[in-house]
């Protein structure tokens, strides 16, 4: 291999995770590092600066929303979450954290890589969005706020543009309820999931050209939406 | 009160009169005799004996009733002239006045004291009765209890056959009433029914009961059939009655709320059961599913570029991860069969020394570089037992050292017997579990939080290793630390049932 092999820190106390990882991340061609608790992580992240971090959300030695917390005050590079699905209210604190994305337990190695492979070609967290975006038939431009559909304007109203701006800037990435609810509505409504139901109805209905089986607006469900280009 | 004490009762308050008034012709009779030795005031004082001793005996009416009857006699016989109403001397008029109303008064006044005093004692009665009706239904428990008690007290205070029917979801039933009545006849059931459903108070003669609904605070809980063909009884007896329902509605309901927060608590035990069940299945299971999925698919997708030993290896991760699931699965078919009461031990004389050993061999692998000594003595009792549970929990007890003390420490073993006892001890040099945590350490889903442990079992273990030794009559108890603040050490007892000869072993 080259001397760009992506490094991946991954970071879970359980030793049988990292018995198939690290074999199945160096066969993909990523360089994996190992942490079996959060503090070693967070000084391995340091240390290496990886390109990603797989993070298991269940550690030992402290909350995996603080490991992620204090993570991010100097890390910007994308966060895989690994979590089990019952612990949703967990997810959802992970990503208003700055969680990239999530896998959930039990997975498979062609799953979990192919998320990497998404939040690796994403980049940084901070990266400025683009300020236009082309997504199959879409042209949205965020600072013109004007947006097509196959070539002919689309009336969007102050609050639907709002709303499209805050799921096109998260760049694929995942926004939480909470997140949309105070960018669009303010801080007040955070909790008012039911608006979002109801605007990202209407942005469906006017952009996607299946609004029943939408393809750019997509639901992840009791966590929130993202915007996907393909 | 029984009828007959009643008869005895009203001929008493007749016999009253009758007395009084024989009190008063034996008086006349005496005066007769005492001839003119005795007159004017002292014939006066004379005749006031029947009304005072009147008075005393037998109450105000046959009191007012002597002094009446005296007067007249005393007049008609004694005063001038003689058998005539007349009386012909102012003197004698006066006398004759002093002595009427003097005998009026004091068989009014001693009359009077003596119903008050009597009616006293009838109140006395009444009080005892309803404080010992309150100590019998306060003594019965259940719903059933209660409605025997309570039929039992209204028996007893002369209301005559009573039954107590409470609704149930088959529909009304007896449930306290007079010895060997367990059925109502269908008129009578059907008015019951009446009764607890609508709240209809019946007096039908054709039941042969006459019922009532007993409501308490909140709401219906029985209805109360009496005897129709009791006669309606004086007020205080009426009072006694009603007191006893009112006792009796209060005492249901409680009986009925503690049966119902028994009901609670069992169901809320097999609640924390099912929700302790699930946590550990989506907990527990996940990460040993996650690491054969994700073994399974390293293999599937990057075999090819995986060393030989790689390869190995993360098939032997799916193995034991398999195997791990497989004794998750096993400890909670064994815990669900502790729950559901289905163990029956199959007993047969058996050599705990085997039992023990053939655990340690299935444990295997799993010992790692810990070291087992084990001290069996060569004497031991056979012992009458379920092989197959007695080798899962000395195998749960072992897992448990296993978890708890590290590659390199002991794990001693010993078989002994003590006071008529078949003990089997096992003990770790792990780092102690502290007597607090000792108590809880049968617990189901107990498992202590630490690093080295995570992953290593249900917790279901200790509690089921518990359940199989007290299935076989046997015990476990747990000590810990043993010495210098670390060590556990698991000691069951058996029951011996025979001695066997030293010869056959």
């Amino acid at each position: 291999m080259t001397t760009h092999r992506p490094r991946i820190l991954v970071i879970d106390d359980e030793p049988q995770i990292h018995r198939f990882l690290t074999p199945a991340l160096e066969a993909a061609g990523y360089e994996p590092i190992r942490a079996d608790s959060g503090e070693a992580g967070l000084r391995e992240l340091a240390r290496r600066a990886p390109d990603a971090v797989v993070l298991d959300l269940g550690l030992p030695d402290m909350d995996g929303k603080d490991a992620l917390e204090r993570a991010r005050r100097f890390y910007e590079g994308p966060v895989l979450i690994l979590s089990a699905r019952h612990l949703e209210k967990e997810k959802i604190d992970a990503f208003d954290l700055g969680a990239d994305d999530y896998v959930e337990k039990p997975f498979s190695v062609g799953e979990l890589l192919a998320r990497l492979r998404a939040v690796l070609r994403r980049g940084p967290h901070v990266e400025a969005a683009p300020q236009t975006v082309v997504a199959g038939d879409l042209e949205i431009d965020l600072a013109m706020r004007i947006v097509r559909r196959s070539g002919t304007l689309v009336r969007l109203s102050p609050k639907e543009f709002e709303l499209l701006r805050g799921l096109v800037a998260a760049g694929g990435r995942v926004v939480t309820h909470r997140q949309l609810l105070t960018a669009v509505w303010g801080p007040a409504h955070a909790q008012d999931v039911q608006y979002l139901r109801v605007f990202v109805g209407q942005l469906r209905q006017k952009l996607e050209a299946d609004p029943a089986a939408p393809r750019h607006f997509v639901t992840e469900p009791g966590v929130g939406y993202r915007f996907l280009a393909g | 009160m029984k009828d007959r004490e009643r008869g005895v009762l009203r001929a008493g308050i007749a016999s009253g009169y009758v007395a009084a008034l024989g009190l008063v012709v034996a008086t006349n009779g005496i005066a007769w005799a005492a001839g003119p030795r005795l007159a004017g005031a002292n014939l006066a004082m004379l005749f006031l004996a029947p009304v005072l001793v009147s008075a005393v005996g037998f109450g105000l009416g046959p009191a007012l009733l002597a002094a009446f009857a005296a007067a007249v006699s005393f007049n008609f016989l004694f005063i001038e002239p003689r058998f005539t109403f007349w009386i012909g001397h102012p003197a004698d008029l006066l006398t004759f006045s002093m002595f009427f109303a003097v005998a009026m008064a004091t068989g009014w006044l001693a009359g009077r004291e003596r119903d008050q005093a009597q009616m006293a004692r009838r109140h006395a009665a009444t009080v005892g009765t309803l404080l010992a009706a309150s100590r019998a239904l306060a003594a019965a428990t259940t719903p059933d209890e209660v409605a025997q008690a309570l039929a039992d007290q209204l028996m007893s205070v002369g209301a005559g056959a009573a039954v107590v029917v409470l609704p149930s979801a088959a529909g009304p039933r007896i449930a306290g009433g007079p010895a060997g009545l367990d059925r109502l006849g269908p008129a009578a059931a059907e008015a019951a029914r009446d009764v607890l459903e609508a709240g209809r108070a019946t007096d039908d003669t054709a039941t042969g009961y006459r019922f009532q609904a007993l409501d308490g605070a909140g709401g219906r809980v029985a209805a109360i059939g009496l005897r129709a063909s009791t006669p309606r009884t004086d007020t205080a007896a009426e009072a006694l009655v009603s007191g006893l329902l009112r006792q009796g509605a209060v005492a249901l309901e409680r009986a009925e709320l503690a049966a119902a927060t028994v009901e609670n608590q069992a169901l809320r035990r097999a609640d924390d059961l099912r929700s302790a069940l699930l946590n550990s299945i989506s907990h527990d299971f996940r990460t040993p599913l996650s690491t054969v999925l994700g073994s399974v698919t390293t293999l599937q997708d990057y075999g090819d570029q995986l060393k030989p030993a790689v390869r190995r290896d993360l098939l032997d991760s799916i193995r034991e991860e398999a195997q791990r699931l497989n004794r998750y699965v096993g400890d909670l078919l064994d815990m669900a069969r502790l729950e559901a009461g289905a163990l029956t031990p199959k007993r047969e004389w058996a050599d705990v020394r085997e039992i023990v050993a053939s655990a340690l061999a299935r444990i295997g692998d799993r010992m790692g570089s810990r070291r087992v000594v084990r001290d069996f003595a060569i004497d031991l009792s056979r012992v009458k037992l379920d092989r197959t549970l007695l080798e899962q929990a000395i195998l749960n007890v072992l897992e448990n050292a296993v978890a708890y003390g590290q590659d390199g420490t002991r794990i001693e073993v010993a078989a002994y017997e003590d006071a008529g006892q078949v003990m089997i001890a096992i003990e770790d040099e792990g780092p102690g579990i502290g007597a607090d945590a000792v108590k809880v350490i049968f617990d189901r889903f107990r498992r202590l939080e630490r690093a080295s442990d995570r992953g290593e079992g249900l917790g279901l273990g200790l509690s089921i290793a518990k359940g199989f030794i007290e299935a076989m009559g046997g015990r476990i108890a747990a000590t810990s630390p043993v010495a210098d603040g670390r060590g556990t050490r698991f000691l069951i007892s058996l029951p011996k049932s025979i001695h066997t000869p030293k010869g056959l072993l």
